[in-house]
């Protein structure tokens, strides 16, 4: 089932019957009704998310992650629709509602700023594709030779330099020595070779850290029990596992500030029908990060960079061996990964651009959702101004 | 360099005899029989092949050891930079286009051995592999010459330079709704900025004179197909100095989630920051424009790649600070900041929209139209949410003397500050607004601004204040404090009007129909007051002694307890005082003179306690604001009576 294909006909059934039914006791069936739609949907495009992952794309591609974010915006906006729409604003400023909506909403900023840094995370992946291209470049050339081996390596060495920087190590930062106002050259050759290919800098204030921001979306995760998990603390409690999901995948995924102590797992009752893929798709991602974590590769879960991650390695070494003209058949087989490389390079020439702005629509329509419930809840007036 | 090329071409000429050939012994060996034509053809072809001489793969004569010798030569040159310390460029022009020649030289060999790629004898594949590696060596050493001059020369400019426009006001921004002092804004509205792409606009961010360095740097580098070297290494010594120059504007890296949780005075500051750097940071953007279109704008779409992947990542923190801004909805108080803001986004929406107008620089383009839309809706929010914080607004006691209230104080300075923001405004509520006041075409621009979405809205607050300046009247148990008090208030708001920008937006219509207004609460103060009084001088026909006395005691006791309480009252403004004072002192004591005159003969002096201009003076101690008593000080002195 496409994601987007259900959503229009489910808001308007939403729609329809709550202008039909004022009455808020009647409405109760309902709400039960649309509650198991909601669920139903959020498990469907967990399931496509997952099954997506055996044909074609493996989970945290390029192409995954976006559909990882499709499926994000599909049941955000139904969420909303379930939350809001017609209802009268009273309700979701009553117990535990009135605390549930203010918790939800100080995950959302939180989810904004994990949003931000994977933006500018993306930027740090599309440096490496740069790099990348200058490997394919150089090595395309025909004949190999030394001039084209030493070109090819230089960017290499650069490759695996800022991907061990996405290490969540800040020793490389730290030596940077401005230089403004001051005329004077900087110290020769050493920030020149190392200098132009240094990776970027964080966009977030020091000591902010992906790692805690999750962790702290997490910390309050607690499924509904009893008469409320009738009500309309489950979805939000399904949104709110939704978006520390999603989230959780980003930073996993893409180079962010500081991801030590990224947590491999959050809790999610594996009794609940929607949650079911999505606790599948949690384990694999916590598995690839700890084999990561083991071997103090963090550059990111990123398909596409621990391809290019691997491929490196494999050229740095031919590079390394290299004596010109070369062995034939070792040749064809850099010419080979070499177009596996510029393959990779294309994928994410066409994939990492949309991913951002795909980030960036996340973020924006996030912000409009929390506007849209403070709304509401100032309606309400039971609540003064949230406190984040 | 002709020599190289001499040489090449006969190369080039000796792969055409060689294809030639090549030919011919094909043809042959598909016949068995030859005719005499053709014998006689190759037997000429025979002896010319013997007189000439027979060129080894060991030497290849003079040519090709010209080649090899040119090759040398600038292997040399170049290798000799390898082993030196220092830069190139810095040791001047001379040894830069020396090198420059070299490079330009290999490139021009390598160039032509591609081209001859047949060829595959080991020691012309030796020279290939030589001459691509020694032109890799100096593409990197070119790099870091790229690196070395565009660092050694960037220039900043002070932020205050940068800024070059006019700092047209400084709205203090965190005054609060209930008390606030009378202040003079500045308003000079002098500005018509909209980002224009003068030359005086855009700035030098590289020392102008080693532009054609770079130049040239940039086109030996794209020639030799390193383009993509170069671009790495531009945008990120670029990227380098836009983010010091972020640093030195103060930009913060913050978080949306610190944002939120600022306290208002931090906050405050952050926000004149914010704007004061966006407004540099566009300036500086355009300069960063021309600089990469100067370097490699030849070089067909890679100007705005390079350009879009210097400013994307180094913008995020304005971006991400702004949005957080307008995430939050504020208290008018808050207004002026997020107009502040949101003008500067406003006014340079297009120039961003011109500046990254190509496909790499959409994502921007994009987010500053979020931004903009995302500042508008708080800020018109915010706008929308004044009236109603003015209606709510509520009194318990009423205000101590009549006097102006201190909302109407801040609602009008207020609303005149808002005026600087017309412009913004006006569009802002024009969004907004769906049925309103069409303002007229072309009319003049009194009239323009007096039908505007602006205007509307600030006479409809300036009724939400009179009519809760009314509420508040009501408060008072005295009729003529009341009146007072509107007067004074109302009376405030004309002059305020009449004194500023806001003259325009309210119109003369509306300023005559406010002086009647205060000018009738003036009457209706003199009625409420006055007539009682003066009707005790009343002639009512009987001309008894006892009660013409009665009568003037009468008056004269009902005369000091208004002069107690009204002494007490204030009317800040003096001409207003005065003018009050006058007519109520004509209406006053022209009844007691008369009073007075017509029964001189009747009252005993005793009860003439004031004279005719004594009540005159008094009357100047009015609307004072401090109280004071006649009996004190004159009436009970019975002695001398």
């Amino acid at each position: 089932m496409r994601a987007t294909d259900n959503q229009g006909s489910f808001l308007n059934r939403i729609s329809i019957r709550r202008n039909q039914v004022v009455s808020m006791d009647g409405n109760h069936e309902q709400e039960l009704e649309d509650l198991d739609l909601f669920q139903k949907h959020v498990a469907d495009r967990f399931s496509d998310l997952l099954s997506s992952t055996s044909d074609d794309d493996s989970v945290l591609s390029i192409a995954w992650l976006r559909k990882l974010l499709d499926a994000f915006l599909c049941c955000e906006a139904e969420f909303k629709a379930v939350l809001l729409m017609g209802r009268d604003p009273s309700q979701i400023s009553k117990p535990p509602l009135d605390r549930l909506v203010p918790e939800f909403l100080d995950r959302v900023v939180k989810a904004l700023d994990v949003c931000n840094a994977a933006a500018h995370g993306v930027e740090s992946v599309r440096h490496y594709q740069k790099l990348a291209e200058i490997v394919v470049a150089a090595f395309e050339q025909k004949p190999i030779g030394d001039g084209q081996v030493r070109r090819a390596k230089k960017a290499l060495n650069s490759l695996m330099l800022t991907l061990e920087d996405k290490e969540g190590s800040t020793h490389k930062s730290a030596e940077r020595t401005w230089s403004f106002g001051r005329r004077g050259a900087p110290s020769n050759k050493d920030r020149s070779t190392a200098g132009n290919f240094r990776s970027l800098s964080w966009t977030m204030s020091k000591g902010w850290s992906a790692a805690k921001q999750i962790q702290a979306m997490s910390a309050n995760l607690v499924a509904p029990r009893g008469g409320e998990s009738s009500g309309l603390a489950l979805p939000v409690y399904i949104m709110s596992t939704i978006m520390v999901f999603v989230m959780w995948a980003l930073v996993a995924a893409i180079p962010c500030q500081e991801r030590n102590g990224l947590l491999t797992h959050f809790p999610v009752p594996r009794q609940l029908g929607w949650a079911q893929s999505m606790i599948v798709l949690q384990d694999r991602i916590a598995e690839e990060w700890k084999k990561k974590k083991e071997k103090n590769k963090l550059a990111g879960l990123l398909e596409e960079t621990q391809r290019l991650e691997r491929l490196g390695l494999s050229l740095i070494e031919f590079s390394d061996s290299f004596q010109f003209p070369g062995e034939a058949e070792r040749l064809e087989e850099v010419a080979a990964q070499v177009s596996e490389l510029s393959e990779i390079c294309k994928k994410m020439e066409e994939g990492l651009v949309p991913l951002q702005q795909q980030i960036r629509e996340v973020f924006h329509r996030v912000v409009r959702s929390r506007t849209e419930i403070l709304d509401v809840l100032d309606q309400g007036g039971k609540m003064s101004a949230p406190t984040m | 360099m002709g020599d190289f090329s001499s040489v090449l071409h006969l190369c080039e000429g000796d792969q055409h005899v060689i294809a030639a050939t090549q030919h011919l012994v094909k043809a042959l060996g598909s016949s068995k029989i030859l005719n005499d034509d053709l014998r006689k053809i190759l037997s000429q072809l025979d002896s010319h092949l013997s007189s000439m001489n027979i060129i080894t793969t060991e030497s290849r004569g003079p040519g090709f050891r010209e080649v090899e010798e040119q090759f040398r030569c600038s292997e040399e040159k170049i290798m000799g930079w390898e082993s030196r310390q220092s830069f190139i460029w810095d040791c001047g022009p001379l040894e830069a286009s020396q090198y420059l020649k070299s490079v330009h030289d290999i490139q021009t060999l390598v160039e032509g051995f591609r081209s001859l790629s047949a060829n595959e004898d080991r020691k012309h594949k030796e020279l290939v592999n030589r001459a691509e590696s020694l032109l890799q060596i100096a593409m990197s050493k070119l790099e870091e010459e790229l690196i070395h001059i565009l660092v050694k020369h960037k220039q900043y400019f002070e932020p205050e330079y940068m800024s070059f426009r006019s700092w047209r006001r400084d709205v203090v921004y965190d005054e609060s709704f209930v008390s606030v002092e009378d202040i003079a804004f500045e308003e000079e509205s002098q500005r018509n900025f909209c980002g224009s792409e003068s030359e005086e606009y855009i700035l030098d961010l590289v020392d102008p004179h080693v532009i054609p360095h770079l130049k040239s740097i940039a086109d030996i580098m794209f020639a030799s197909n390193y383009h993509q070297e170069f671009c790495q290494a531009f945008i990120s010594a670029r990227r380098d100095a836009l983010e010091e120059y972020l640093i030195i504007l103060k930009v913060e890296k913050l978080s949306i989630e610190d944002v939120l949780k600022m306290q208002w005075d931090s906050l405050s500051s952050k926000i004149k920051n914010w704007v004061r750097a966006m407004k540099i940071i566009i300036r500086y953007l355009a300069s960063e424009k021309r600089l990469c279109d100067q370097i490699s704008g030849d070089f067909g779409f890679v100007s705005p790649l390079c350009f879009a992947d210097i400013s994307k990542v180094s913008l995020l923190p304005l971006l991400s600070f702004g949005e957080a801004i307008a995430m939050e909805t504020h208290g008018p108080e808050k207004l002026f900041c997020l107009l502040d803001m949101y003008e500067v986004v406003a006014d340079n929406l297009l120039y961003i929209d011109t500046l990254f107008s190509e496909e790499a620089g959409a994502w921007v383009r994009i987010e500053f139209h979020e931004l903009h839309r995302g500042l508008a809706d708080t800020a018109r929010a915010t706008f929308m949410a004044f009236g109603n914080a003015i209606a709510a607004n509520g009194s318990t006691s009423p205000f101590p003397k009549g006097a102006i209230h201190p909302l109407t104080k801040y609602v009008m300075n207020h609303i005149s500050t808002l005026t600087i923001y017309c412009n913004a405004l006006n569009v802002l509520l024009k969004d907004h607004d769906t049925a309103d006041s069409n303002p007229p075409e072309n009319g003049h621009i009194s009239s323009s601004l007096t039908y505007g979405h602006l205007a509307c809205r600030l006479r409809s607050i300036t009724s939400t204040l009179e009519f809760n300046l009314d509420c508040k009247s009501k408060l008072y148990k005295d009729a003529a404090l009341q009146h007072i008090f509107l007067m004074n208030n109302f009376h405030y708001m004309v002059e305020k009007v009449k004194g500023s920008e806001l003259r325009l937006f309210f119109g003369d219509d509306w300023i005559r129909k406010h002086i009647v207004k205060f000018q009738q609460h003036a009457t209706s103060y003199q009625r409420a007051t006055w007539s009682l009084v003066l009707s005790l001088l009343r002639d009512d026909g009987s001309a008894s002694k006892a009660s013409l006395n009665e009568k003037c005691r009468g008056f004269c006791i009902a005369f000091e307890e208004v002069y107690k309480s009204q002494t007490g009252w204030s009317i800040p403004d003096s001409q207003l005082r005065e003018e009050l004072q006058i007519s109520t002192s004509q209406k006053v004591v022209h009844a007691y003179r008369n009073f007075t005159g017509r029964n001189s003969s009747s009252i005993g002096d005793k009860y003439i306690k004031y004279t005719a201009d004594d009540l005159q003076n008094y009357i100047l101690d009015f609307f004072d604001g401090s109280s004071r008593s006649l009996q004190n000080s004159r009436w009970k002195e019975p002695a001398w009576f």
